[in-house]
């Protein structure tokens, strides 16, 4: 439905647009026709001027609504598991660093960073280089 | 899974930690050394946003364990300048290099004694108190670890980290009435969070498989629930799903062995129709996460692939038995 979403955005605006000028015109009509003079009945805009604006009113909002993304889960276990199933594809460097998913905000608490033991973490990364180069 | 720069950097590989840390001197040419509090300024250099100074912190790590230390001086170096050397944080991170450099005992002596004088002035300092505790279990004493860090938590009792460290520190010495205990008291500050349902879920599970105190079945029961729960609050957990095929496994297994209920009363298994279903559902799940891992589904890479190939053995593990 993604398609339909920018010609009825195009379409509604054009009908509205169109709304607007002819509502313009009619009231420029009505105040300046001399065998009326300014009749409260011949003021009134006539009902086609006014259903076209709220069909355009309409298609315009429909389009918009068509033309969003997929809505974010909001359900807890629905949202955990897109974050542990999905890999990030974004490169680590990206600029826009703020708005990207962190993943499961709870694998710091496992992590401890705060009592990270860096002489066992670089004794280990030693070994593991050797082991790689032998 | 996020870029590997935003993680948390202790749970990084050897491989990946070496990746960041390649990554640290062109992450150092890009970024100023000092962002301006000036609006002309800030026109002209890239912007300071709130990841930058947690790459810092994993770069430093990474340089760390790397052992390169030119550039894990750079690192600590645009972090004292952005936030001083008195911030409690910056301190802690002092001594980690410290520490890092430290060559024998008796330099991380002198790094202890650092770490005590900075408490003895203001001993609610968290970072440093963590780093003490740290340090202490690095150096074997565990003794007085835990004992600081019992008494670290009766100021800090909403610290789930300092919590889960007091339960890993029991957990390598055995003690799981004691770990079990840390680890649920890091639930209750954080009730949400799946991978401690799980983890608690193991440790009930390594309880009743040691069988050193208390009666298995009541671990076995307690550890079918924490990964349920941890199902429950996430979707297709492979870590949950997997917890949950092997107990229910033991649980049949035992069921077959000893007909009669239960020893005590106290204990409530649930039907062993329903752990049956328990079993069919993680077999499925674990097979489905398997197999759309293994066909390269981009949904569905964010998997570790160790984990991925515990998964996998399990499976054919059971598939054998149903064979015979």
């Amino acid at each position: 439905m993604a398609w339909l979403s920018r010609p009825l955005t195009l379409v509604g605006l054009v009908i509205l647009a169109h709304g607007c000028y002819s509502a313009y015109e009619h009231t420029l009509l009505a105040s300046t026709s001399v065998q009326h003079p300014a009749s409260p009945a011949a003021a009134a805009l006539p009902l086609d001027i006014y259903i076209e604006t709220i069909v355009a009113t309409f298609l315009i909002c429909l389009g918009l609504v068509l033309g969003t993304g997929a809505p974010e889960p909001i359900q807890w276990h629905t949202w955990a598991g897109k974050i542990e199933r999905e890999a990030d594809k974004r490169s680590s460097l990206a600029g826009n660093a703020d708005k990207e998913a962190l993943g499961n905000p709870y694998n710091a608490l496992e992590a401890r960073s705060g009592f990270i033991n860096i002489h066992k973490l670089h004794g280990d990364f030693v070994k593991y280089t050797q082991q790689l180069s032998k | 899974m996020p870029p590997l720069l935003l993680r948390p950097h202790a749970s990084l590989s050897h491989a990946e930690a070496l990746q960041v840390a390649q990554q640290a001197p062109e992450f150092l040419r890009k970024n100023p050394a000092s962002y301006s509090a000036s609006p002309l300024f800030s026109l002209f250099s890239p912007p300071e946003n709130s990841k930058t100074w947690t790459i810092y912190e994993n770069l430093l790590l990474a340089c760390l364990r790397t052992g390169d230390y030119t550039t894990a001086h750079q690192c600590l170096e645009r972090l004292v300048i952005r936030f001083g050397g008195n911030d409690e944080r910056i301190q802690a991170l002092k001594g980690l290099v410290k520490e890092a450099e430290a060559t024998d005992n008796s330099e991380l002596e002198k790094v202890l004694k650092e770490y005590e004088a900075i408490l003895a002035n203001d001993n609610t300092n968290v970072p440093i108190s963590k780093r003490r505790i740290a340090l202490l279990r690095a150096m074997g004493r565990t003794a007085e670890a835990s004992e600081a860090l019992v008494q670290f938590l009766d100021f800090a009792t909403t610290d789930a980290e300092a919590w889960i460290e007091l339960s890993d520190l029991y957990l390598s010495q055995g003690l799981y009435a004691q770990a079990i205990y840390a680890q649920e008291e890091a639930l209750v500050i954080a009730p949400n969070a799946w991978n401690l349902h799980a983890r608690l879920g193991e440790m009930l599970f390594m309880a009743a498989e040691s069988g050193s105190d208390g009666n298995p079945q009541a671990y076995l029961a307690e550890s079918l629930k924490r990964f349920c729960r941890s199902i429950e609050l996430c979707d297709d957990y492979l870590r949950g799903y997997y917890g949950l095929k092997r107990v229910t496994d033991k649980l049949l297994d035992k069921d077959l062995r000893q007909k009669k209920p239960s020893d005590s009363d106290e204990v409530t298994l649930p039907e062993t129709s329903t752990i049956e279903q328990l079993n069919l559902a993680a077999t499925k799940k674990l097979g489905d996460i398997v197999r759309k891992y293994d066909a390269k589904d981009p949904l569905w890479q964010g998997y570790d692939s160790g984990e991925v190939a515990a998964a996998r053995a399990c499976l054919s593990e059971s598939s054998q038995t149903v064979v015979r």
